[in-house]
């Protein structure tokens, strides 16, 4: 694997209920800078609706926002929950995004599961498939095409030509997010690079791999030249230290993810988050001494080919000076062990 | 008597052979000027497939704006809101208001284009009904938890914004109107009504009065900020704007007749396809900083407005003439009208 091991920053910024946003916003203001003055790679947000009983940002004006702040990063949305969107408004913001950071966009997207979600945005769990592939369809034509038209189930493009198109060609990279088996056919079929699934032990994942090649073989496409995945960090002196620091925020932030719902589009066999904190750790986060991370990486870089790494060092409720040091830490101790070893 | 307050509205809208990231760097640079002459807020609108125009959308734009312009409002003006999710604008704009320390003023209207009703998967006719829901959800889903409601295209099951702006109980609600009906709506749902840029004054006057007539008919009082949009030009003198706005400005009017902008203004003044002269008289401010003083002294007395957002850029107008004009408009146009009221 010779290509260079890029690091990115997922930025969920969720905080509890009551938190003041202002103050939450400063801190990942601080956080940004600091990735830059790193050479982080990527800036990482997601998105989420109704998300109680947490706090976040919105996605793109947080992106539009934070990205003055950290300007050598590209800016990833990880991920568009793009059935609940008409594809001319997300093409349209993106390309905008796309234009204003000078290319950085790389445009993640997947399917979502929570049901308030649908909802409100006036679709169905049993629609969000067929509107996930005719959405993708419609924002690849939008960046590509002038005068589209195209009927869908949900929107009619009549003679559609973006007020603007994006700076990178012909697209800005589209990394797909999936979980289940299917789904991971479904991103090799339709996206530049599975972005692969945050919450999964790396047995699976490595399962998932061969499954991701095998489809990537039937639609002739070769394997990308980016791997990425999204995990948890946190690097302390020892695993055990590291563990039990991190693990009142961790515990508490996979306690909303299965309120949530999430561990039910996730595989069987590796569907419950429900577990003990202690389970949930095996082979799932990154938690421990810079040397044990780095370990860590090395291996997943050579059984699975991961080569972006996009980093969440921040839960809800964690002090702002733990996060500082446990990127710091990383930045000066983990990486160039990382860079000796592969 | 209130003191004029000046805006500037960024349309933003460029010829489709216009490199577009410089085209954005300068939008950015007039943002920031606009801040350090003490312009009170900066307007984005908002167009989607705006075709043969390029454009950057509004909620990117005003975000990424919030840091170079710390000071300024950021004017949302408008949000065509019948196309959207309230759920995902009251989130999307909830952020904004967070990240500027409370400086977002949400602009709303209807829209008229058939090619963005579709797109976003409804029709021109189901615009009234729901611009209104989408309203309700947006204030009850900004200042209540647990919100359940049933809309005609989305459905709100016990749902709380994952972010509740910080200004209280919401930002300024600010209804873009032009015909008489949309003006007495904007009395009912909204909180000022914002003057439409393309009719004439006399219109406009006669207009205020339809609006007034409705607040008492709320049972609502005159709102403390009355906006009006406007094109805006200042030269040494009126011949140098003309010569220099008054291409670009022709081009600006010629496609939104084109788009059928006129079809949803008010009878007797609702062309767009008129000659210059006649376009601009009794309608656009442009002129020596005396005479575009006396222009906004009578459109106040005429018509109440206290907040003018003026547009200083068409397509094709060059840079420096936007940025000269705006330092003009600061440094003379400001301290004139404070002083002639």
């Amino acid at each position: 694997m010779a290509r260079k091991m890029q690091y990115g920053i997922g930025m969920r910024t969720q905080y509890a209920a009551g938190f003041d946003m202002q103050k939450g916003f400063a801190e990942h203001v601080e956080q940004a800078r600091l990735a830059e003055k790193f050479g982080f790679d990527s800036l990482m947000k997601n998105s989420h609706f109704a998300g109680y009983p947490l706090q976040e940002f919105q996605q793109l004006p947080f992106l539009s926002r934070i990205m003055t702040e950290a300007p050598s990063l590209r800016l990833l949305t990880g991920i568009v929950l793009l059935s609940l969107q008409k594809p001319l408004d997300l093409a349209e913001q993106l390309a905008s995004i796309d234009v204003m950071s000078g290319g950085r966009l790389i445009f993640g997207c997947g399917l979502g599961y929570r049901e308030v979600e649908f909802r409100g945005f006036g679709t169905t769990q049993k629609e969000r498939v067929p509107r996930f592939i005719e959405n993708l369809e419609a924002v690849k034509r939008l960046w590509t095409e002038d005068h589209v038209s195209m009927k869908g189930s949900h929107f009619e493009l009549m003679d559609a030509t973006l007020s603007m198109k994006p700076l990178q060609k012909p697209t800005p990279p589209i990394w797909m997010g999936a979980n289940a088996d299917v789904a991971i056919e479904r991103a090799a079929e339709l996206a530049d690079v599975w972005f692969m699934n945050p919450h999964q032990r790396m047995e699976t994942i490595e399962r998932q791999v061969e499954v991701y090649k095998r489809a990537l073989d039937r639609f002739n496409k070769p394997f990308p030249d980016e791997i990425p995945i999204a995990r948890e960090i946190f690097v302390a002196n020892s695993r055990e230290e590291a563990i039990n620091t991190a693990k009142p925020f961790l515990e508490e932030k996979y306690k909303i993810y299965h309120q949530w719902g999430q561990d039910k589009v996730m595989p069987k066999g590796d569907d419950n988050l429900a577990l003990d904190y202690d389970e949930l750790l095996e082979d799932r986060f990154l938690l421990g001494s810079p040397e044990e991370i780095a370990e860590q990486i090395i291996a997943q870089n050579r059984q699975c080919g991961i080569n972006h790494l996009v980093l969440q060092f921040h839960w809800v409720g964690i002090p702002q000076e733990l996060v500082l040091e446990s990127m710091t830490r990383f930045a000066e101790e983990v990486r160039p062990l990382v860079e000796q070893g592969l | 008597m209130t003191a004029i307050q000046f805006g500037l509205m960024l349309r933003g809208q460029f010829p489709q052979e216009d490199d577009m990231t410089q085209r954005f760097n300068e939008l950015m640079l007039q943002g920031k000027l606009a801040d350090s002459l003490g312009f009170s807020c900066v307007t984005k609108g908002s167009h989607y497939a705006g075709y043969p125009l390029q454009d950057v959308q509004q909620i990117p734009f005003l975000a990424a704006l919030a840091r170079e312009a710390p000071n300024v409002r950021l004017n949302a003006g408008i949000v065509l809101l019948s196309l959207h999710k309230p759920l995902d604008i009251a989130e999307q704009l909830a952020s904004i208001d967070v990240i500027s320390g409370g400086r977002l003023i949400f602009g709303i209207a209807l829209g008229y284009r058939e090619v963005e009703f579709k797109a976003f998967g409804t029709t021109q006719k189901e615009r009234v009904p729901r611009f209104e829901e989408n309203l309700i959800a947006i204030r009850r889903l900004w200042t209540e938890n647990n919100v359940n409601m049933k809309g005609s295209h989305f459905e709100l099951e016990d749902a709380s914004v994952s972010l509740k702006p910080v200004q209280k109980p919401n930002p300024p609600i600010w209804v873009g109107a032009n015909a008489d009906p949309a003006i007495r709506r904007a009395a009912r749902i909204g909180d000022c009504w914002y003057m439409n840029p393309h009719n004439r004054i006399d219109t406009i006057a006669r207009q205020v009065d339809v609006y007034k007539a409705a607040l008492d008919e709320y049972n609502k009082p005159m709102p403390e900020e009355f906006p009006i949009r406007r094109e805006v030009f200042v030269a040494k003198t009126k011949e140098e704007a003309l010569r220099i706005c008054g291409e670009s400005l022709a081009i600006k009017y010629k496609v939104y007749h084109e788009w059928g902008q006129d079809k949803a203004m008010p009878e007797g003044d609702d062309d767009l396809g008129l000659e210059f002269d006649e376009l601009a008289r009794d309608r656009f401010l442009i002129g020596s900083p005396d005479e575009v003083t006396e222009q906004v002294v009578d459109l106040h007395k005429r018509t109440g407005a206290n907040h003018i957002i003026a547009s200083m850029q068409w397509p094709g107008t060059p840079l420096t003439a936007t940025t000269d004009s705006m330092q003009m408009l600061a440094e003379e146009v400001f301290p004139k009208v404070a002083q002639a009221l």
